[in-house]
C-alpha cells in the first residue's frame, strides 16, 4: 500500500466465466503523474479501466481513489470524486453540438441540475466556460457543429475534452488517440502534456514513441496481470517485458 | 435545446392559439356543441400523448404502461365524487398527487431495467392495475364507474358547459405545453436529452441518470393522472378499460404518428388519430381497418412521423437559436 | 377431494402452457432472431382459429380443417414476412410497433368483414366425452388431445432445433445474426421460414384452443400479452426458455386462479376474498414475471 497514492487498486480480480480477464492486479497511480498502461490486445486492460471507473463490478479486491474507498462506488459518484474516464469507442452525445457536449460536463461539476425553469442555454457562465475548454482543445471553430460531423480525429479529442472538463484530479484515459490521424494525435499528445502536473493520468495506449514520451512510469499487462512497472527505461531493459510485448512493438 | 428541433415561430404558435380560441365559439354559435365536446376529447387525449412523449419521446423510455396513469388519474376524481367530494381543486390534487406516487414506486422498479424489460415490467405494472381496479366491485368493477356530476372549481365555472369545459381543457393544455418546453429547454432536460443519446456516457461525466430518469417518469406520469382527472370529466363515466395495454398502446401510436421526441407531436397525433376515426366511423363500420392501413402508410413513408414531415418540407435552421 | 381438484387444475395448466408454448416459441424467435416486436402474432393465433372454425365447416372433418387451417396460416405468415415485416428488420422498436399495431387493426377488421365478429366451432364428437384417468379422476379426453398434441409438436421442434441444419442456422442466428449472414447462411429464405412456422404454431394453438376458448375477433391481444410474460420469463431467443416459461406461467395462471380464490376464502372475509381472490389470480403471472426478472434480469434461459 503506497501511503501517498492517488489512486491504489489492491488484489483486483475479474473472471468472465473461465476466462481471468484481471488476475490480482496491485497498482497505484501517483498525483500528477502520468502512469501508463501498456500490453498486448486482450490483456485485460479496458476491463481494467472499466472496473476503475465502475462501469464494471469486480470480483474481489479493493479500489482507494484519494483516500476513499471506491470500491462499490457507482460511476458517478466516483466522477464526482474527481475519478473521470474517457472511452475507447467514442462515445459522444450524436445529437448535440459540440459545444453542448462540453457544456453538459461543465454543468456536471457547476452547481444542481434539477433545475427544471430557467433555460439552460441564458446561463452565460456556463457557455463561456465550454467555450474556454473547446479553446483549449482547439475545437472552437467547430462549436455549433452537430458533434456527428465530426472528423473521427476531432471526435477522439472531444471524447478527451469530455473527460477533462469534469475537472478530475485522476484521468483514465483508453487509447485517446486510437484511429486518429497525425495532426489530431498530435493535439492530443500535446493536450495530455498540458495536463501534466496538474491531473494524474492512467492512460492506455498503443502508440509506444507517445507512451515513452509521455510517461513518468509504465506498467506492463500480458493476460491480466500485471508482469511489470517501472520507470520507461526500466520497462525498455526488462527480458520479460520485450519477451512478451514490446520486441515484437519496437524495432 | 440540447438537440436540432426545429424552433416554430412565435406568430405561428400564436395563429393556432387564436384559432383554438376562435374555433368553439364559432361552433356554439351554430349550435354545435357536440362539436365543442369532440374538441375537448380530442385535447385531452393530446395532453396525455405529450405526457407520454416525456419519456418515451424525450427520455427514449419505452414504457408500455401509460395509461394505467390515466386511469388512476380518471378514478381518484371519479370515486371522490361518488364520495361527495366534488371540489375539483382538491380532486386534481390528489389525482395527480396518487399518480405521482404510483409513477415512483413503478419507476423506482421498472427503471432497473432496459430495453425490452423496462418495456414488459410497465406492461406488468399496467396490468396489475388494471385488474385490481376490475376487482373493486364497489366502484363498478368492469362495468365502470358513472359520476354524477363534473368537478366543481368554483370561481363561477360550470364544466358542464361545453364550452367552458373546452376552454378549461385548453387552459390544461397549454400549461402542460409550456411546462414540457421549459422542463426540456433547462438543465434538467439537457441532461434527460443526454440520457436518450447514451446513458452510459451521462453517468461517467458525473451525473447519476437513474435519478434523472426516474424524476422524469413521475412528472410524466403526474401529467397523465392529470389527463385522466380530465377524461372523467368529460365522459361523466371511467371503466378499467382506460387502462387496458391496448390504451397504452394507443397513446404510443399517437406520440409516435405525430412525431417522437417533439413538443407538440403527441397533440398532433392524437388529433389526427382520433378525426380520422371519427370521419371514417361515419362511413363505415370497419373504419379501423383503413385507419391501420394509414398507419402503415405513416410507418412506411413519413419514418419521423408527421412534424418529420412537416420539417422537410420547410426550411431548416440546422439548430437552435 | 382436493387432491383430485389439484391434479385437474394441474392438467389444465399444462394444456393451457402447452399452448402459449406454441405461441411463445414463434414470438421468441422472430425476437431473438430478428429483434422484432410483433405485436400482430397474436392476430395470427385468431386467423388460425377463424380458418379452422371455417374450414371445419367447409369439409364437415375437424382433423382436416386443422390442418387445412395450419398450412393457410403459414402461407399467409410467409406472405406478411416477405412483403412488409422484412421492411421493418431494419427500423426501431418504435416504428415496428407502430407497424405491428396498424396490422392487428387490419387483419381483425378484415376478419370480421369476411366472417362476422365470432365463429362457432366445436370439438370432434369423438373426444367430447371425458376419460377416467385415476379412480375419481375424469378428465376431458378433448384436453388430454391437446396435451398429446402439444407435447408432440414440442418434441419435434426440439429436435428441428438441436439436430436438423436449418434449427443449427437458427441457432446461430439467434446467437449472432452478422456472423450468421457473414457465414453464407441464406438469412431471408431463414427469416421467412421462421416465421412461416411460427405462424403455424399460432394456428395450432388458435385451432386447439378454439373450441374451449371461442373463437372472436380479439382472441389474440388477451393471449399475446401473456405469450410475451412467458419469452421474457424463459429469456428472449430461447425455445427451452419459452417451454420452461409457457409451463411455468400456465401452471401459475390456472392453479392461482382456481386455488387463490379459495385459499383467500380461507384466510380472509367473504366479502374481502371474492373481490380479491381473482384479482390477485389475475396479477400473479404478472408477479411471477416482476420475481424472475428481479433475480434473473435476462430471464431464466437468455443466450444474451
Amino acid at each position: 500500500m503506497n501511503a501517498g497514492a492517488l489512486l491504489q487498486v489492491n488484489d483486483l480480480v475479474k473472471n468472465f466465466g473461465a476466462l481471468r480477464a484481471t488476475d490480482h492486479v496491485t497498482l497505484d497511480v501517483q498525483p500528477g503523474e502520468i502512469h501508463a498502461l501498456i500490453g498486448p490486445n486482450g490483456a485485460g486492460k479496458t476491463s481494467l479501466v472499466a472496473q476503475l471507473s465502475g462501469h464494471l463490478p469486480s470480483d474481489s479486491g479493493q479500489m482507494f481513489f484519494d483516500g476513499k474507498d471506491v470500491t462499490a462506488m457507482p460511476t458517478h459518484a466516483r466522477v464526482r470524486n474527481g475519478l473521470a474516464r474517457s472511452f475507447q469507442i467514442t462515445r459522444l452525445f450524436k445529437s448535440f453540438t459540440v459545444l453542448d457536449n462540453v457544456a453538459l460536463s461543465v454543468q456536471a461539476r457547476s452547481g444542481n441540475s434539477f433545475s427544471f425553469w430557467r433555460p439552460v442555454h441564458s446561463e452565460k457562465a456556463l457557455t463561456a466556460q465550454s467555450m474556454d475548454v473547446l479553446h483549449e482543445l482547439g475545437l472552437q471553430g467547430r462549436a455549433q457543429d452537430p458533434a456527428s460531423e465530426l472528423s473521427h480525429g476531432e471526435q477522439r479529442i472531444l471524447e478527451l475534452g469530455l473527460a477533462v472538463a469534469t475537472q478530475p484530479k485522476l484521468l483514465l484515459l483508453d487509447e485517446p488517440m486510437a484511429g486518429a490521424g497525425p495532426v489530431e494525435s498530435e493535439r492530443i499528445l500535446q493536450l495530455i502534456q498540458k495536463l501534466r502536473a496538474k491531473v494524474a493520468i492512467l492512460l492506455i495506449e498503443h502508440d509506444m514513441d507517445a507512451v515513452f514520451r509521455l510517461a513518468d512510469r509504465i506498467s506492463v499487462m500480458v493476460n491480466g496481470a500485471l508482469i511489470a512497472t517501472g520507470t520507461p527505461q526500466a520497462i525498455r531493459l526488462n527480458p520479460q517485458v520485450v519477451a512478451a510485448y514490446l520486441g515484437e512493438e519496437h524495432a | 435545446m440540447g438537440s436540432h428541433d426545429y424552433k416554430t415561430p412565435f406568430w405561428v404558435w400564436g395563429l393556432v392559439l387564436a384559432g383554438a380560441i376562435a374555433l368553439p365559439l364559432f361552433l356554439h354559435a351554430r349550435g354545435m356543441d357536440f362539436y365543442v365536446s369532440m374538441l375537448s376529447r380530442m385535447m385531452i387525449y393530446g395532453i396525455a400523448a405529450c405526457s407520454l412523449n416525456l419519456i418515451l419521446g424525450y427520455g427514449g423510455l419505452v414504457s408500455f404502461g401509460h395509461a394505467a396513469f390515466l386511469g388512476i388519474g380518471a378514478y381518484t376524481v371519479g370515486i371522490l365524487i361518488t364520495e361527495g367530494v366534488t371540489n375539483g381543486w382538491v380532486g386534481f390534487a390528489i389525482a395527480m398527487g396518487l399518480s405521482a406516487l404510483v409513477a415512483a414506486i413503478i419507476g423506482a422498479i421498472s427503471l432497473r431495467t432496459r430495453g425490452v424489460y423496462f418495456i414488459m415490467i410497465t406492461l406488468a405494472f399496467a396490468q396489475m392495475i388494471y385488474y385490481l381496479v376490475n376487482s373493486i366491485k364497489a366502484y363498478g368493477g368492469d362495468e365502470g364507474l358513472n359520476i354524477k356530476q363534473r368537478s366543481d372549481f368554483g370561481l363561477g365555472l360550470d364544466l358542464k358547459n361545453d364550452v367552458t369545459f373546452y376552454f378549461v381543457v385548453l387552459f390544461v393544455l397549454v400549461l402542460s405545453l409550456v411546462l414540457i418546453s421549459r422542463i426540456m429547454a433547462s438543465r434538467f432536460g439537457r441532461v434527460i436529452l443526454a440520457i436518450r443519446d447514451d446513458d452510459v456516457r451521462v453517468d461517467a461525466i458525473g451525473f447519476a441518470s437513474y435519478r434523472y430518469k426516474w424524476v422524469l417518469f413521475v412528472i410524466a406520469g403526474t401529467l397523465g393522472g392529470l389527463a385522466g382527472a380530465l377524461m372523467v370529466n368529460h365522459q361523466n363515466y371511467v371503466s378499467p378499460n382506460l387502462m387496458h395495454w391496448t390504451q397504452s398502446g394507443i397513446l404510443m401510436v399517437m406520440v409516435i404518428l405525430g412525431g417522437v421526441g417533439t413538443l407538440t407531436g403527441g397533440l398532433w397525433g392524437a388529433l389526427v388519430l382520433l378525426i380520422l376515426e371519427d370521419v371514417l366511423a361515419e362511413y363505415t363500420l370497419h373504419w379501423q381497418f383503413y385507419v391501420g392501413w394509414f398507419l402503415l402508410a405513416v410507418v412506411l413513408l413519413a419514418p419521423k412521423g408527421l412534424a418529420g414531415l412537416i420539417r422537410r418540407k420547410s426550411t431548416r435552421k440546422g439548430g437552435h437559436a | 377431494m382436493t387432491g383430485i381438484l389439484l391434479l385437474e387444475q394441474a392438467l389444465n395448466g399444462l394444456q393451457f402452457g402447452l399452448m402459449l408454448f406454441l405461441l411463445a416459441s414463434g414470438l421468441t424467435l422472430v425476437f431473438g432472431i430478428m429483434d422484432m416486436i410483433n405485436l400482430a402474432h397474436g392476430a395470427l393465433y385468431m386467423v388460425g382459429a377463424f380458418l379452422t372454425a371455417w374450414l371445419v365447416q367447409l369439409t364437415q372433418s375437424f382433423w382436416l380443417g386443422v390442418v387445412l387451417a395450419v398450412m393457410l396460416t403459414a402461407v399467409i405468415g410467409m406472405l406478411l414476412e416477405a412483403t412488409l415485416l422484412r421492411t421493418l428488420y431494419a427500423r426501431d422498436h418504435l416504428s415496428q410497433v407502430l407497424a405491428t399495431f396498424a396490422l392487428i387493426l387490419i387483419i381483425n377488421e378484415s376478419v370480421r368483414m369476411i366472417w362476422g365478429s365470432d365463429l362457432p366451432l366445436s370439438m370432434p364428437k369423438a373426444l367430447s366425452g371425458p376419460v377416467e384417468l385415476l379412480p375419481g379422476l375424469r378428465y376431458p379426453s378433448y384436453r388430454l388431445v391437446i396435451i398429446a398434441v402439444g407435447l408432440v409438436i414440442a418434441l419435434l421442434l426440439y429436435l428441428m432445433v438441436t439436430q436438423t441444419r436449418m434449427g443449427a442456422w437458427v441457432r446461430a442466428g439467434a446467437s449472432n445474426r452478422e456472423m450468421a449472414m457473414a457465414m453464407g447462411i441464406n438469412i431471408r429464405r431463414l427469416f421467412t421460414g421462421v416465421f412461416g412456422i411460427g405462424a403455424a404454431l399460432c394456428a395450432v394453438a388458435g385451432a386447439m384452443l378454439g373450441p374451449l376458448l371461442a373463437v372472436q375477433v380479439g382472441m389474440g391481444e388477451n393471449i399475446l400479452i401473456l405469450a410475451f410474460v412467458v419469452i421474457v420469463i424463459g429469456g428472449i431467443g430461447s425455445v427451452w426458455g419459452a417451454f420452461v416459461g409457457a409451463i411455468l406461467v400456465g401452471f401459475v395462471d390456472t392453479l392461482g386462479r382456481t386455488l387463490l380464490p379459495m385459499l383467500f376464502r380461507e384466510l380472509f372475509s367473504p366479502q374481502f376474498a371474492s373481490a380479491a381472490g381473482p384479482a390477485v389470480a389475475s396479477i400473479a403471472v404478472y408477479l411471477l414475471m416482476a420475481v424472475v426478472l428481479f433475480v434473473r434480469p435476462q430471464g431464466l434461459f437468455s443466450g444474451r
